[in-house]
């Protein structure tokens, strides 16, 4: 069972609410802070009062806890079988986790269970011990604010080195491949990690001083003309970016979203997979990308026809 | 009954939150799901769950409530936070703190020790507090040996409970497989639980074309992968999600599908009525009931493996024939990304080159009309496309007519 109270953010906030008056620290403005830096934005006129007024039975007039623990929980099966189902899955062996205590777990679900059916055959090899030594590497440097050396073979087959301050991993799920982001290394932001020979750890840097890189975003402006469910298809595949939609007319919307100038070419030809069911109002450089695309397809398609 | 931010039943939930989410486009009058009462109270609880990634717009239709966030820029998937309001009564919550209690640090006790425990180590503090019955404390204890948190023994007539803590586990050992895990796996919810349990989570990864719509299907996720793994069949209660009519389906639950370029995710199992194979889209399941062990699974996994050759995505056409698709790609000296492209993207078929600056691709697939979004992709560069089903070509052609004539024809202005 999922949906179950015992992995809520009451409960989760009420254990940290005792854990701290056992330690004999909680005070009234201790436990609204609490509540609301853990649970939900109206919790705080729940949660205290429930607590005071003796409703939960769990503190005293002194605000200490009746428990004779801090609390705590048993992982339930649920999450023990979620853990070993993830042994099974290539990209453990990036994080190598002690997977003592799961010996005589069943795992949730076998890794074939799931067919990811237009993911990208090229994906990342994660059993190249290359590969794995970099990644661990990289994370390691994030986890520890230190820089790092990173030598890597470029698209044009050219050898690079260079130091950088490694902000996050990125991932796709479409590509199943991570990406090194950094900052201060001008053209180089972002290094796809399959494409790292070595990566080496340096000094530490102060992370207030490391921004991570910000995209040049841009506006795209779409009329989405409804047809074959076309609203729906249209708003899910794009769902990832922040968007927003007005309806203009019956079948006819409006979608504003905003998406990083470097990823231009993927979202263009992304538009194009809708056919006339999207039609791009702004910005006017990819409205020349579009038709340019168009009229080099229709003059294919005369030629084939003759 | 008084409003609380925590709920009983996920199904509504989900409901407005997809609306929100993926349209964001109704007002609050347009909203004939419920009451307008029960829309404010819905979004009111959406808003103290995840409000920081709400957004609201106001015009003659009235206000709009909408969900907007770039996926790559956050840690966390916040749609999580729905499946952790779940509601409880003062009871449940009680007695969940006293019982893990009572048996933290390893201890073995029986109902009446723990009843008797509840009342004597806690309750006797408070003069106005409820006094549970043994059956009461009974009841909870067989609830949380079900999830797992408590193992029973049974000595003579007595049954005895201990936590199932195991020392050897370390979670924060975790920390960083949990990070990515709990968004990148289709359960990720159950990483994101166990991500609360931790003192100083990471925070080392960001997900490019995440689509996080799916984790409010994962409630059924579970059940279904529940079924698949007891090799059982199940009784799916399925809503259309155009048509909004409700039935019934008993099916050998295979595989699921998820689509990594849209975030759906799908069931294929065998249908008993039709004894055809069948897609349904989880988020128009509303529920599952685990029916009998089927004893011929293997029988039907392999049906699916032979099914699979010839899937383009999840459509089956109308009679589950074959098309036979041709598309040939010209290519130019700077260009073998296009090659590169093919052979990644194209799932089943072949990829054969015909000269320096041309290749074809073909495939047999069940509904070729489904790979048009993808061959259009390749848009200005298709020399010719061949189909058995003139249908498919037919839609090609009429649909960059209509591109053509949307984009000012072969005119230069910028509309």
């Amino acid at each position: 069972m999922l949906f179950s109270e015992i992995y809520g953010s009451y409960f989760q906030t009420v254990a940290e609410v005792l854990a701290e008056a056992c330690d004999g620290t909680l005070t009234e403005r201790r436990m609204t802070e609490l509540v609301r830096e853990k649970a939900f934005a109206e919790s705080a006129l729940t949660i205290p009062s429930a607590l005071k007024s003796e409703a939960w039975p769990l503190l005293d007039g002194e605000y200490r806890s009746v428990l004779r623990h801090k609390p705590t929980m048993p992982l339930t099966t649920l999450q023990r079988r979620w853990l070993k189902a993830l042994l099974s899955d290539p990209r453990i062996a990036l994080f190598a986790p002690d997977a003592a205590g799961l010996e005589d777990v069943d795992p949730l679900y076998a890794q074939d269970s799931f067919v990811f059916f237009d993911r990208y055959a090229d994906g990342d090899p994660y059993e190249d011990p290359v590969y794995i030594q970099c990644f661990q590497t990289a994370l390691k440097a994030i986890r520890e604010n230190r820089k790092l050396r990173v030598r890597f073979h470029g698209r044009t087959g050219g050898r690079h080195s260079i130091v950088c301050i490694p902000c996050r991993l990125e991932y796709s799920s479409k590509d199943d491949k991570f990406r090194l982001l950094t900052a201060g290394t001008g053209r180089f932001g972002t290094v796809n990690m399959a494409r790292l020979r070595s990566c080496e750890l340096l000094e530490p840097f102060d992370p207030k001083s490391a921004a991570p890189p910000q995209g040049h975003s841009e506006e795209l402006v779409l009329l989405l003309h409804d047809e074959r469910n076309g609203l729906e298809r249209v708003l899910l595949h794009f769902s990832h970016f922040e968007k927003e939609t007005v309806k203009l007319d019956d079948g006819l919307y409006r979608i504003r979203l905003r998406y990083d100038k470097d990823d231009e070419t993927e979202l263009l030809i992304r538009v194009l997979s809708f056919g006339p069911v999207l039609e791009v109002k702004a910005p006017a450089a990819f409205i020349h990308l579009i038709r340019s695309r168009i009229q080099k397809q229709s003059r294919y398609l005369r030629e084939d026809a003759t | 009954m008084a409003y609380s931010e925590l709920i009983k039943n996920f199904q509504r939930i989900r409901n407005y939150m997809r609306e929100f989410y993926v349209y964001g486009l109704k007002s609050r009058e347009e909203y004939r799901l419920k009451s307008a009462r029960s829309y404010d109270n819905e979004r009111r609880r959406i808003e103290s769950w995840i409000g920081s990634y709400m957004s609201f717009r106001q015009d003659a239709s009235g206000k709009t409530v909408f969900l907007s966030v770039d996926s790559r820029h956050i840690p966390h998937n916040p749609l999580h936070r729905a499946f952790k309001a779940k509601s409880f009564t003062d009871k449940d919550i009680t007695l969940h703190f006293y019982i893990m209690d009572l048996l933290d640090g390893g201890g073995v006790l029986s109902t009446r020790e723990i009843a008797g425990g509840i009342h004597d180590r806690y309750l006797s503090r408070f003069s106005g507090a409820f006094f549970p019955d043994e059956s009461t404390v009974r009841k909870k204890l067989r609830e949380y040996e079900a999830l797992g948190l408590l193992r029973s023994e049974k000595r003579g007539r007595e049954v005895f409970y201990q936590r199932t803590d195991n020392p050897a586990f370390r979670l924060d050992a975790w920390a960083d497989a949990l990070a990515f895990f709990s968004e990148e796996n289709p359960l990720g919810v159950v990483g994101s639980f166990l991500i609360d349990k931790l003192g100083s989570p990471s925070d080392a990864f960001r997900f490019k074309h995440h689509y996080i719509l799916h984790a409010l299907d994962s409630d059924i996720l579970c059940d279904l992968l529940l079924a698949i793994d007891g090799q059982r069949a199940v009784e799916l209660a399925v809503k259309s999600l155009r048509s909004g009519r409700d039935y019934r389906r008993t099916v050998c639950p295979l595989k699921i599908y998820i689509s990594t370029q849209s975030g759906r995710q799908y069931l294929l199992g065998y249908h008993y009525s039709s004894r055809h194979m069948v897609f349904f889209r989880l988020d128009a399941i509303q529920k599952v009931t685990a029916g009998n062990v089927e004893k011929h699974y293997s029988k039907y996994l392999e049906y699916q493996e032979k099914f699979d050759r010839h899937l383009w995505g999840v459509s089956t056409g109308p009679d589950y024939n074959l098309d036979h698709i041709e598309m040939t790609v010209h290519f130019g000296p700077e260009e073998e990304f296009i090659l590169r492209r093919l052979q990644r993207e194209k799932r089943h078929g072949d990829v054969e080159r015909l000269d320096a600056e041309t290749c074809r691709f073909s495939a047999d697939v069940y509904d070729a009309a489904e790979m048009l979004p993808w061959l259009r992709t390749f848009m200005g560069r298709i020399v010719s496309l061949r189909c058995t089903s003139q249908a498919v070509e037919d839609l090609f052609r009429e649909d960059l007519a209509r591109m053509e004539a949307l984009y000012g024809g072969g005119g230069d202005a910028v509309q």
